[in-house]
């Protein structure tokens, strides 16, 4: 990883991007204007958080000074699947939330939300509770005397670092799934409650078939629906309001150890568990197939560039978290270009000026435009560059695909 | 007053320094046998069958070539791009088509460009009045012009229309202190020989040439081909094969040794 902050030289950015370039994934880019910020809201002193820094994905921290501990991760979208099932889940047959309704009982998006929000409020107190058994069972049985050496205030509190000894102590959930959970809200939002197109109980017939005979609706809700990644306020509006639903349960709340509970947005590879354990989702998503990762669009729905889904992913206020995740994906011909570089270098400064915490740039291989051969419908963001000229791959021949996928395969990096 | 516009290309980088928002304006009086972007050549919106693919089964649907946009509309989107245009020194590039045809909405969009602070470009074949050219002049930071080639009959057997005015207009800018670039498209059996390609050279850089910020040497390519069949156009350039690397490098050392600054694509 590397750290940029306003002060950082072009020509450091310059170097990461040699490497990036390579299709590595990494280094991954953070900023540390962002990260200072998020740990003085926190409480930490200046001196604390200019020490600090991120971790294991993108998870901010007070190094030397602070205990914060990743409890888990949190599965947005589920908690939709619940909302408009009564609480009922129809994958283990368990009534595990709330009962708030079933969808058609929703008359306005306003119902819908205010059941979604006391059905994530639920399942956060269950969290929490399990959260502080572990904790506390941590706490009795598992002390780690040297590390409480090599944290500050262990030793002058008399308390081990897996007690609540640290100065800081920090207990986050992570939120996964934003983007997917925004485009099922929206396309909701969207072809039932504003449009009309469908009512609730033809979504939910065709979400319980797996569309399986449903496809012109499923299409519909792909192709025909406003997403989020595009800059476009309609669908952006529901990842601030989820975002700030999920803060508002989260943030603040006690933990076993003295300090307090925190968000931040990222999935490590939680987002392909999550989604194997849900159903079809309204944003026309299969069953059991991935949720979007981190706080970038669902794949392949993002049709605007790089700079709409910065200006979406901005939106949510990431200095109220601690740590979000962005990824981004580019075909290697896009390096090519002499000017790459600075272009790229203006849309990190771009995304940190507008308090982006983390940006991750991958770089696409042949198997990936193999794969987007197969699924066209996952690949609508992918834009490939040949000889001076842009396009986005599903739009080519499939002989000029073919085209460059042996380009990509020779590569030189 | 609106306009027609059939495409608008946020994250636009090969059209001008920085990162650009692009606006391609409806409607060409050129035809060239080249042009990739073909469905820009009429005048009025069209409806083609937009194909969309779920795995292997094909959706159709109807979709609108072409859409109308008042220059509030224009300002609204350049507005959403501005922390990136700003942060590298980018700006607004209209394109085509041509866009000297839509000359009075271009003339008003781009006055409200330039009093919000917007870097203005024009993409343009140079086919139009010379009295127009002099009227954007004031208005267009910088224009990427087009030069095909020198000879008027081949112009007009590949491109449609003579090239004496689009020489005029091209020698009115150089004189008139503007940036420009000059974008040649390379396309085999037309224009690569090496015959003319030394006259290009003595064309544009002859006595005068301090403002010409880059040559792009556009290579010709076939992926516009797809569109031809999607728009239903005849396309003449099935046989034509696209120029090699090793030939797009040669031309680009050729025109380096003149001292100018020059890109292989835009």
């Amino acid at each position: 990883m590397v750290q940029i902050s306003k002060k950082t030289p072009d020509q450091f950015i310059h170097k990461a991007l040699d490497i990036i370039r390579t299709g590595f994934g990494q280094p991954s880019c953070f900023n540390t204007d962002a990260i200072i910020q998020e740990l003085l809201r926190q409480g930490k002193s200046l001196v604390d958080a200019r020490n600090g820094g991120c971790s294991g994905c993108v998870e901010t921290g007070a190094f030397g000074t602070e205990s914060y501990w990743l409890t888990g991760y949190f599965n947005l979208p589920k908690v939709f699947e619940l909302t408009i099932n009564n609480g009922y889940d129809t994958l283990t047959q368990e009534q595990v939330g709330l009962k708030t309704g079933y969808a058609s009982d929703y008359k306005s998006f306003k119902d819908l939300m205010d059941a979604f929000r006391h059905q994530l409020r639920y399942l956060v107190d269950i969290k929490i509770r399990g959260n502080n058994i572990i904790e506390k069972t941590f706490a009795n049985y598992l002390p780690v005397p040297f590390l409480s050496l090599l944290v500050e205030d262990c030793i002058v509190n008399g308390k081990d670092y897996n007690s609540g000894g640290a100065r800081y102590n920090t207990t986050y959930i992570q939120g996964v799934g934003l983007g997917s959970i925004t485009d099922m809200l929206t396309s909701v939002k969207y072809h039932v409650y504003d449009k009309k197109n469908y009512t609730w109980d033809e979504v939910i017939k065709a979400l319980n078939c797996d569309f399986d005979g449903f496809e012109q609706m499923q299409y519909d809700m792909i192709f025909s629906s406003p997403k989020y990644g595009n800059d476009d306020d309609y669908a952006d509006q529901n990842a601030v309001v989820v975002f700030e639903i999920f803060y508002d349960a989260v943030n603040g709340r006690a933990d076993s150890r003295g300090g307090v509970h925190r968000i931040n947005m990222l999935p490590t590879t939680s987002h392909v568990y999550f989604g194997s354990v849900l159903g079809a989702t309204p944003d026309g998503r299969k069953a059991h197939l991935p949720l979007s990762e981190g706080i970038s669009p669902f794949q392949g729905v993002d049709r605007q560039g790089p700079t709409s889904v910065i200006k979406s992913a901005s939106k949510i206020d990431h200095l109220r978290t601690g740590g979000t995740l962005l990824n981004q994906k580019f075909s290697p011909q896009f390096f090519e270009d002499e000017d790459s570089y600075d272009h790229l270098t203006a849309l990190i400064r771009s995304y940190f000026s507008l308090d982006g915490h983390h940006i991750q740039f991958n770089v696409v291989n042949a198997e990936t435009l193999k794969d987007a051969q197969k699924h066209p419908e996952l690949y609508r963001d992918l834009i490939v560059r040949v000889a001076g000229y842009s396009d986005y791959f599903n739009d080519l021949g499939e002989d000029l695909q073919n085209e460059i996928i042996r380009r990509t395969e020779h590569e030189i990096v | 007053m609106k306009g027609i516009i059939f495409s608008v290309k946020r994250y636009a980088i090969h059209d001008g320094p920085g990162i650009r928002v692009t606006f391609f304006m409806k409607g060409c009086p050129l035809s060239c046998w080249w042009c990739h972007n073909p469905e820009g050549r009429s005048y009025e919106p069209s409806t083609v069958e937009q194909i969309d693919r779920i795995g292997e089964k094909e959706f159709r649907k109807k979709e609108i070539v072409g859409k109308f946009y008042d220059t509030k509309d224009i300002l609204a989107i350049l507005e959403k791009e501005r922390i990136f245009i700003n942060q590298s020194k980018g700006g607004v590039t209209f394109s085509g088509g041509e866009p000297m045809i839509q000359f009075d909405f271009l003339l008003e969009v781009m006055q409200s460009c330039k009093e919000n602070g917007f870097h203005t470009a024009m993409d343009t074949s140079g086919y139009s009045t010379s009295e127009s050219f002099n009227k954007i002049l004031p208005l267009t930071d910088l224009f990427l012009f087009d030069i095909k080639h020198l000879d008027n009959l081949k112009h007009k057997e590949f491109t449609g229309v003579p090239n004496e005015l689009i020489l005029n207009n091209f020698n009115l800018i150089v004189e008139s202190g503007n940036d420009y670039m000059v974008r040649i498209p390379i396309v085999p059996g037309f224009n690569d020989d090496p015959d003319h390609i030394s006259r290009l050279k003595n064309f544009i850089l002859g006595e005068k040439h301090e403002n010409l910020k880059m040559i792009n040497l556009l290579p010709f390519h076939k992926i516009g081909s797809s569109k031809y069949k999607k728009f239903n156009i005849p396309y003449k350039m099935g046989n034509v094969e696209e120029p090699s690397t090793q030939k797009m490098k040669e031309l680009k050392a050729f025109f380096s040794g003149y001292g100018v600054r020059v890109k292989i694509g835009g």
